[in-house]
């Protein structure tokens, strides 16, 4: 009967049995059978689970009794299974029908016999649909001597005896009471008995409740307790909703504390357990509590997610939030118990229903599948949260207070500082100012922050990111600038660029050094001059890359030396006469600088370019200007290929240029003269 | 003066660290007498302190019988600084860790604030003017983790369960974390004019529903409760001036306690969830005048009726 037994957890299904076993080792009954609602047939009760705890005697099964006793009866209790089945297809009359099973009634003892007619009267009991603390009591010859069906929780617990015992309602209730307390149980089970769900109406449970509460209720060894405990704990991390109650409380803790502590200790601690605002009326036993609802209903977490949010949702449920936290779950003590019997059952079921209705709640709370996540950290929060005794904050003039109680006329001062929050905004705001390296500016707080240097700029906002921009560009392009003052610069990498200004400087004072000393000697300029190749080319020799520029100062100081020396004056003159122009070159490896200075010819510059270019020198820039009938000209050249005409050749060719020009233009001037 | 109220069951000890725009700046450890009603500072326990400490606090769950506690200030790092009570050979106080989470030599971000986590007390979370919140496991030393928790900078964080904090910051928003689900922070609160700064934030550690922030220049103090964001549960607004610092009680689940700028420290009893909110807002239940502004509030978690005040240059502890 897959129906009855083959649930879809086993775990229950052993709770079960061990129930069952103890319930029946407890009453030293011998046997109990557990009735379930059939979920194949309408109406029929079908065999969830059993326990025989009487002699063996049938010949089919002389296993010798090294097997422990419990092992033995539960394989008898499948044998019993197996009968059952085969009396149940054959419409369970006592004898009317042949079973092909292993067993045969006859093989059963008396005490084992497991009757259609239990069946037959569970069934009536189930079709006059009494669902009332009923019992029976049969006396039968065959059978066992005593045969009680209780109907419970939602199926029929069956127990029979040998012995022949008169009803007892007391016994009765012993065995559905003792039938959740095991005796080596360690921790009570809960009822809540919350007073709007005050019902004494005890099997309106649903069925497929049953065996979650079972579950729950029977944690009787440590196994069962660990098997628990796993899901529980993994329960709270998978519950997708949050708790919208106070749904407090260290049940992890609590449950491994049974493991530990004694009964009554639980209880205690349970009690302490203080509620929240509403619930101070209830009784000592109620805690706001809900987490053997989660517990009991987390059994069955991993096979119905979906309805998880019912468990803590269990507490808000009358509707407001929180109103009413107060579901008050009194633990059970065995001793206690028996008070009220009916309490004991968890009604899940009212549960249930008001779950779906704060389910619906939650819905229209406007949750969006995106706040699952914060659903869960709020679930997370709320769930672990340990619960602490409200310690009344005031005691009432018991001690003295340095406070006094407020009243609305009392004169307080105006503030003192004009100055908001002074010091708490230094703290926030002007740590910053401190730390060495930060800007000394007082920051707003709402405003972007200039910070120096951060190298974490990435990691900070957007307006950090800004102003290292913002510098970035100024260097940039302050380097530019650079670059354009100091002739020589063609690389662009700043490291370059500053190496080449520190050797130009240096080159510039030098020849400040020289000038001046030229101007106290009167040297001539061509010594100046003569020098500029010279210290080209030393330069090229000493500094890799590195371009001294010469640039226009050859110039200027060739300008100059016309001013101050009448050689150089008279040098210029002289070639201006003899038409060779003015020719400095400078060489720095394979770069060139070319500066001419010549009276101005038609296409001279023309010539000029293709003089160079004759040399291998692929001129990348020229400036031209004439002046007083004069081109000045300034070529930077780069010389293409492996040939490197020397500046001696270089002068000598452009002069050659120039003449040549010279000349042609004399001619032609002179061709016209003589047209 | 930023200062902390330890969990010791002894008698209450203080943590008080100066505030001086400077470099040097120094810790004093005082003791205060319950009998005598003296304070009594400790000149072995007082040490210095590079920058001012913007936060001081005191290990939450130290074991009982040790003889050292741990001390957490946070400055442009965060130090752990451990206290010797017993023992004359050991120093008395030794700096046991800095813990800088700056990626280059140069810089780091000064902490605006950090919170201990109770429930796991080897996490610190510390949060910067960077941006982000640091979670620093301190047994190991390490950074645990670092998230950018904000778009501006992050005034205040607060522990609430082991895996969780929120965090207040200069763009107005009180966002919830999850470590468990790093990419995703909820707002929970944001202040009503955009990009009003959050300065502070408490957690009511046993109510953990509720929040209380304070914006800046505004006597208001906002509670929130987590479960439904962005409406406050209440404003405290008796405060004449602006709040300068909140704590909740440590033991009753309503009661909190603020200090501000009009010199007043008030004690409110938070209205249960679902009782009506009078109109006119919410009256304190006690009140204590100091003489100056008071820009500090510990309410001490192991000695409940003290709780401790500082204004100008001196601290108060007030009885309940």
């Amino acid at each position: 009967m897959a129906a009855g037994a083959g649930n879809p957890e086993e775990l229950p299904k052993k709770h079960l049995r061990k129930q069952l076993a103890a319930t029946v080792r407890n009453i030293q009954w011998s046997y109990a059978i557990f009735w379930s609602i059939s979920t194949r047939q309408q109406g029929v009760l079908a065999w969830s689970d059993g326990y025989y705890n009487g002699d063996i005697k049938t010949r089919k099964t002389t296993q010798p009794l090294e097997f422990k006793a419990d092992q033995i009866a539960l394989q008898r209790s499948e044998q019993l299974r197996e009968l059952y089945e085969s009396l149940l297809a054959g419409d369970n009359e006592q004898q009317s029908t042949r079973p092909s099973a292993s067993l045969s009634p006859e093989d059963l003892t008396g005490t084992e016999w497991l009757p259609g007619k239990a069946l037959a009267s569970n069934q009536q009991i189930w079709l006059s649909n009494a669902q009332f603390a009923d019992s029976k009591l049969f006396s039968r010859s065959l059978l066992a001597k005593t045969v009680v069906c209780i109907p419970f929780m939602g199926g029929v617990l069956e127990l029979g005896t040998t012995e022949l015992v008169l009803e007892d309602p007391a016994l009765l209730q012993q065995i559905t009471t003792s039938f959740w307390d095991l005796p080596i149980s360690v921790c009570s089970e809960q009822s809540i008995s919350s007073p709007p769900l005050a019902e004494k109406d005890e099997d309106i449970l649903c069925p497929n409740l049953d065996h979650e509460i079972v579950d729950t209720m029977v944690l009787e060894d440590h196994h069962l307790m660990a098997d628990c405990l796993a899901p529980l704990e993994s329960g709270p991390a998978a519950i997708p909703f949050g708790i919208h109650s106070y749904a407090h409380d260290e049940e992890n803790d609590l449950i491994q504390d049974k493991a530990e502590e004694p009964h009554t200790n639980i209880c205690e601690e349970l009690k302490i357990g203080s509620s929240d605002d509403s619930s101070n009326e209830c009784c000592a036993n109620q805690q706001a509590n809900d987490s053997f609802t989660i517990e009991g209903l987390n059994g069955t977490s991993q096979a119905q997610n979906g309805q998880l949010m019912n468990d803590e949702i269990s507490n808000s449920l009358h509707g407001s939030l929180n109103s009413n936290d107060c579901i008050s779950q009194s633990f059970v003590n065995p001793q206690r118990f028996l008070s009220c019997p009916a309490g004991e059952r968890i009604k899940n079921h009212v549960l249930d229903s008001l779950q779906e209705g704060d389910y619906m709640k939650l819905i229209s709370l406007d949750l969006d599948g995106e706040e699952s996540h914060y659903i869960k950290t709020l679930a997370a929060i709320l769930m672990n949260s340990k619960q602490l005794t409200e310690i009344p904050c005031f005691p009432s003039g018991s001690r003295e207070s340095s406070f006094v109680v407020w009243r609305r006329s009392l004169n307080t001062p105006k503030p003192l500082s004009t100055i908001s929050q002074r010091l708490l905004k230094k703290i926030l705001v002007d740590t910053v100012w401190m730390h060495g390296g930060w800007p000394l500016k007082p920051q707003e707080e709402d405003g972007p922050h200039n910070k120096v240097g951060k190298s974490e700029g990435d990691d900070a906002n957007a307006s950090h990111v800004l102003s290292e921009r913002r510098r970035r560009e100024k260097l940039n392009e302050k380097f530019l600038v650079l670059r354009s003052l100091v002739p020589f610069v063609n690389k662009v990498d700043k490291a370059s660029i500053l190496g080449d200004t520190i050797e130009y400087l240096k080159e510039l004072e030098r020849r400040v050094e020289e000038l001046e000393s030229c101007r106290g000697l009167g040297d001539p300029e061509p010594s100046g001059r003569r020098m500029h190749p010279d210290i080209a080319e030393r330069t090229s020799d000493n500094y890799g890359n590195k371009k001294i520029a010469n640039g226009t100062k050859p110039c200027a100081n060739k300008r100059k030396a016309h001013d101050i020396d009448e050689a150089g004056v008279e040098h210029h003159c002289v070639l201006s006469k003899d038409g060779p122009a003015d020719v400095i070159v400078t060489v720095i490896e394979k770069e060139v600088l070319l500066e001419l200075l010549c009276p101005w010819r038609e296409c001279l510059l023309l010539e000029i370019i293709d003089a160079i270019s004759n040399l291998h020198l692929d001129p990348l820039s020229v400036q031209s200007s004439t002046v007083d009938n004069n081109l000045a000209v300034t070529i930077k050249a780069k010389f293409k290929g492996s040939v490197v005409a020397s500046p001696g050749m270089i002068k000598r060719t452009l002069q050659r240029v120039v003449e040549l020009a010279i000349i042609i233009s004399m001619q032609h001037s002179s061709k016209l003269l003589w047209l | 003066m930023a200062f902390s109220s330890v969990p010791a069951p002894c008698p209450p000890r203080l943590a008080l660290g100066s505030f001086i725009e400077d470099y040097a700046n120094r810790v004093d450890v005082v003791t205060f007498d319950e009998d005598a009603r003296a304070f009594r500072p400790d000149p072995s326990l007082s040490f210095d302190h590079p920058y001012p400490p913007t936060k001081l606090m005191f290990h939450p769950k130290p074991l009982p019988n040790s003889p050292s506690s741990l001390l957490a200030s946070s400055g442009e790092f965060l130090r752990l600084w451990q206290l010797n009570h017993h023992g004359d050979s050991s120093p008395k106080v030794e700096l046991r860790a800095i813990l800088n989470n700056s990626k280059s030599s140069e810089f780091c971000a000064p902490l605006t604030s950090f919170d201990w986590n109770d429930a796991e007390p080897r996490r610190i979370g510390t949060s910067s003017i960077d941006t982000t919140c640091t979670v620093w496991d301190i047994e190991r030393g390490a950074i645990e983790t670092q998230l950018i928790a904000h778009d501006k900078e992050v005034y205040d964080i607060a522990w609430g369960e082991a895996g969780v904090f929120a965090s207040v910051s200069a763009d107005g928003s009180v966002r919830i974390f999850d470590l468990r689900d790093k990419e995703h922070s909820t707002i929970v609160y944001e202040s009503p004019r955009p990009d009003t700064p959050l300065l502070r934030l408490a957690w009511n550690k046993t109510d953990l529903r509720y929040m209380a922030t304070i914006l800046m220049d505004s006597n208001r103090v906002v509670i929130v409760d987590i479960r439904s964001p962005a409406v406050p549960v209440a404003e405290l607004q008796r405060h004449r001036a602006s709040v300068n610092a909140v704590a909740w009680a440590p033991q009753a689940a309503r009661h909190i306690c603020s200090a501000g700028d009009d010199g007043q420290a008030l004690i409110w009893e938070v209205p249960a969830s679902g009782a009506a909110v009078p109109p006119d807002g919410i009256d304190p239940a006690l009140v204590y005048t100091a003489g100056a502004e008071i820009n500090q509030l510990q309410w001490s978690a192991a000695h409940p009726d003290w709780i401790g005040i500082a204004f100008a240059n001196k601290v108060q502890l007030l009885r309940v």
